[in-house]
């Protein structure tokens, strides 16, 4: 077949000009070494990577190069990277525009990441991959530089977003991608309209629990792969939530999704030790707790899932101060409405100004002191944050507080100030992405989120590549609480914490739960009696033992047939 | 040991440059900059401009660059130089455009007066574009008076004694062809060359374009005004795929050669 050739015709005339002007003549040897630097440098093969022989301080693992690999010549460049969280998507994606720009196939080149993350992936590419990417700062960087890394939301607004629609893309990555699952929001439509030769999308949730997002990012990256949102649902769907075809499905995702789970990578990995933190609340707190749940209970059906009161028997159990704070809005909405405080709410204000003491904080320092190290405490609520922050500050801990609203510049200096300064770093649900923690080995969950993905999320900061020590995770939870049946029936009865987040994921699967988190809301909150509660907190748990065994029965059939075969 | 690769091309790099070597080990060389070197490789153009506009005599860094860093004196402070650091691209860039022309003469040592005959010298970087990609390296010599091509005429070439100045006793021929048609004349040689390839990885490279591009119509085929995103897609999966081969010269130059070795 005939292909275009392009010539370029540049050094023709310049040869002119030196013929003219009788010089200037370059050095022989000179002449000869560049020869063989260029010949050096060449790429000399459609396949293979050349991008390991150019980066001598970086020790990639096995399935980071094969997922490399993968990516260029079996998707085309087009791929979702969806390793499990701490197994080093960043570097694969690394390597991937690596070999990308060595091979010469890609120039410019657009990195969107949560805010946080901007300088972290510029560190990481300048100093681990030699990649001069720059954080984008001023308008005319799109333009003038070929490697920008910026946050999404900065980039999706005016005039940004206009100046990246000019802008011709070889490559654009976009790490956690999973916020782009709806493609109602703007963010989406924004990717929909870049222009893009190759495209990398890093995500740690795994995406096949939920059709629509699935059908949604795949087609961001590969519109038609998984046919159009008709075909798709006529092939896929069975309902809202259940998926037919299955096996075809994962055929299909396949081709565009990597995903390396940690049992896979054959890497030894440092121990996870797990201790569940049992307190005692005080007669006080106690009184409190029980106050709180009376009068949720007492309210009328609509008015206990409109301010979803369980999140007050949540909060409780962190800390009175975040009760107050969702008390204190819930007030003002009733009276911005128009309707009288209900009925116990002064005398549960009066029982709250009650305590003086926090046993959860009491116990959480107590363990910081005797653990003599670098702690991460994790709260849920931003109230609970600050107390702690005080708290210790009063017994003479030094705390940093860590959080997802936080800008990039001071992200950066908090965690500078964790790592050469402060004794604890306080962070809620939001400051979990992406930060790399390895320098410390001990975690506490102070309150449990309900979504075991999230809690997965918190670990990984933590225990991830790179970590040398044992990881410790404290457990707090309060005796007889709405939280210490959580923690057992999530935490304890599957021992979840011990697992992978991979084995995590099967198991959740086969359940066909799509949100754990929405599913325990809703047993909570519509069950009428606490006969009603326990026989479906009954039926789940039997159902997650059951996706254990079924996991456990395939992994052993899997055994036995690897080692019948060898 | 011998010297790395890295190594033996910035030897010949500062010596081209004429830089003084202050130090030099087999994983390390320490050089004193020429003023024009730092210019061109100390970013620092403020420095400069102030010593021109004072009138004081500009005073350039020495560099140490360590090749290896086994072999480099313990404790020694430096850069540290392999394939991927941005100072090597630096100074490889810099080498290329030091040394993209070239006049060389045969050296011989009779002192009967012979003609030299001028050859054009092309060397160049062939690749084959889609989404993967390939580099092909040709060296061509063309004689300027017959027309003769010779392939892989580097290596012909390291063989010989060849310097820049014309020895005694000897004479050029004027060019019958001229270098710039010379140069055309090349390139068709090498299109015709490329041509009779069967260009398999094209043909791959299209099927994957045409997959690609039938999914995306798919994609869009209950819409009947197609949205922008489809032309922006569609526009994208050309860039990807689209089968193209570049040819890029590196260097070259004239060489006067003796006729027998033509």
């Amino acid at each position: 077949m005939n292909v275009d050739m392009c010539f370029n015709h540049a050094w023709e005339e310049e040869l002119e000009k030196r013929i003219e002007q009788d010089g200037p003549w370059g050095s022989w040897p000179l002449f000869q070494s560049t020869v063989k630097m260029e010949t050096r440098m060449m790429v000399s093969n459609f396949e293979g990577l050349l991008a390991p022989a150019f980066l001598p301080g970086l020790t990639a693992l096995p399935h980071q190069l094969e997922a490399a690999r993968r990516v260029i010549e079996e998707m085309n460049g087009k791929a979702i990277l969806a390793d499990e969280v701490g197994l080093g998507k960043t570097i694969e994606a690394g390597l991937v525009l690596k070999e990308y720009l060595v091979r010469g196939l890609v120039k410019k080149v657009l990195i969107l990441t949560p805010a946080s993350l901007v300088s972290q992936w510029a560190s990481e590419l300048n100093n681990k991959f030699y990649i001069p990417a720059v954080a984008q700062k001023k308008l005319y960087a799109w333009d003038q530089y070929d490697i920008v890394i910026s946050s999404i939301d900065m980039a999706k607004r005016s005039p940004h977003k206009e100046k990246i629609y000019e802008q011709n893309y070889d490559l654009v990555i976009i790490d956690e991608a999973h916020k782009l699952k709806n493609h109602k929001t703007k963010n989406y439509q924004f990717i929909r309209h870049l222009k893009k030769k190759f495209c990398l999308l890093l995500t740690a949730t795994p995406i096949q629990n939920r059709l629509d997002e699935m059908f949604h990012l795949v087609s961001l990256l590969k519109p038609g792969h998984l046919g159009n949102e008709s075909q798709f649902s006529e092939q896929f769907k069975k309902g809202d939530r259940q998926v037919q075809n299955h096996h075809h499905l994962m055929k299909l995702m396949n081709k565009v999704m990597i995903r390396n789970r940690r049992q896979d990578t054959g890497v030894e990995w440092a121990a996870r030790k797990v201790d569940s933190i049992k307190v005692a609340f005080t007669d006080k707190e106690r009184t409190f707790y029980d106050a709180l749940q009376l009068f949720v209970r007492s309210q009328p059906e609509d008015v206990r899932s409109s301010f979803s009161l369980l999140t007050l028997q949540r909060e409780a159990c962190s800390s009175k101060e975040a009760v107050f704070f969702t008390l204190k809005n819930m007030a003002k909405k009733w009276l911005d409405d128009g309707m009288e405080l209900p009925e116990h709410f002064q005398q549960i204000l009066s029982h709250m100004e009650q305590i003086t003491h926090n046993s959860k904080a009491q116990k959480a320092l107590e363990l910081i002191q005797s653990i003599n190290d670098k702690v991460i405490i994790f709260t849920e609520y931003r109230a609970t944050q600050m107390y702690l922050q005080w708290f210790f500050k009063q017994n003479g801990i030094s705390s940093v507080p860590f959080r997802g609203g936080f800008k990039r510049g001071k992200k950066d200096w908090m965690k500078q100030l964790f790592q050469h300064q402060a004794q604890v770093l306080i962070a809620t649900e939001a400051g979990g992405e992406g930060l790399n923690l390895q320098f410390c080995h001990h975690l506490i969950n102070f309150d449990l989120p309900w979504n075991p993905m999230r809690l997965e999320q918190r670990i990984g900061r933590i225990h991830r590549f790179g970590q040398s020590e044992d990881v410790h995770i404290y457990n707090f939870s309060i005796e007889e609480t709405i939280e210490d049946r959580i923690l057992q029936l999530l935490y304890e009865k599957i021992h979840l914490f011990e697992k992978a987040v991979g084995q995590l994921d099967d198991i959740l699967e086969k359940m066909e739960i799509p949100n754990m988190e929405e599913h325990l809301t809703d047993i909570f909150q519509h069950s009428k009696t606490e006969g009603e509660l326990q026989v479906k907190m009954r039926n789940l748990e039997a159902a997650l033992e059951l996706a254990k065994e079924w996991k456990e029965g395939e992994e052993s059939f899997a055994e036995k047939r690897n080692s019948s075969i060898s | 040991m011998l010297k790395n690769e890295i190594h033996l091309f910035l030897e010949d790099y500062f010596k081209a440059a004429e830089c003084t070597f202050l130090e030099e080990t087999e994983g390390s060389l320490t050089v004193k900059l020429t003023p024009e070197l730092d210019k061109e490789l100390m970013n620092r153009p403020f420095y400069w401009h102030y010593a021109e506009k004072t009138g004081m005599k500009g005073e350039p860094l020495s560099l140490t660059l360590i090749t290896d860093q086994d072999k480099a004196p313990e404790g020694l402070k430096g850069e540290n130089v392999h394939f991927g650091a941005p100072r090597l691209q630096q100074i490889f860039q810099s080498a290329k455009r030091h040394a993209s022309f070239i006049r060389l003469y045969e050296q011989k040592g009779f002192g009967r007066q012979q003609p030299l005959h001028p050859w054009l010298l092309v060397n160049m970087k062939v690749s084959y574009e889609a989404d993967r990609k390939k580099d092909i390296f040709y060296s061509y010599g063309l004689n300027l008076i017959n027309g003769s091509i010779q392939e892989d005429f580097m290596s012909a070439l390291s063989r010989k004694s060849l310097l820049s100045k014309i020895p005694d006793f000897s004479f050029t021929i004027t060019p019958l062809i001229k270098p710039q048609s010379g140069v055309k004349r090349l390139q068709r040689f090498l299109t015709a060359q490329i041509e009779k390839e069967n260009h398999d990885w094209a043909v791959k490279a299209n099927k994957r374009w045409a997959e690609d591009l039938n999914l995306l119509d798919c994609f869009y085929e209950e819409e009947e005004e197609k949205p922008e995103a489809y032309f922006i897609e569609k526009a994208a999966l050309e860039k990807q795929y689209s089968p193209k081969i570049y040819a890029d010269i590196i260097n070259g130059g004239l060489i006067y050669l003796q006729p027998q070795s033509g």
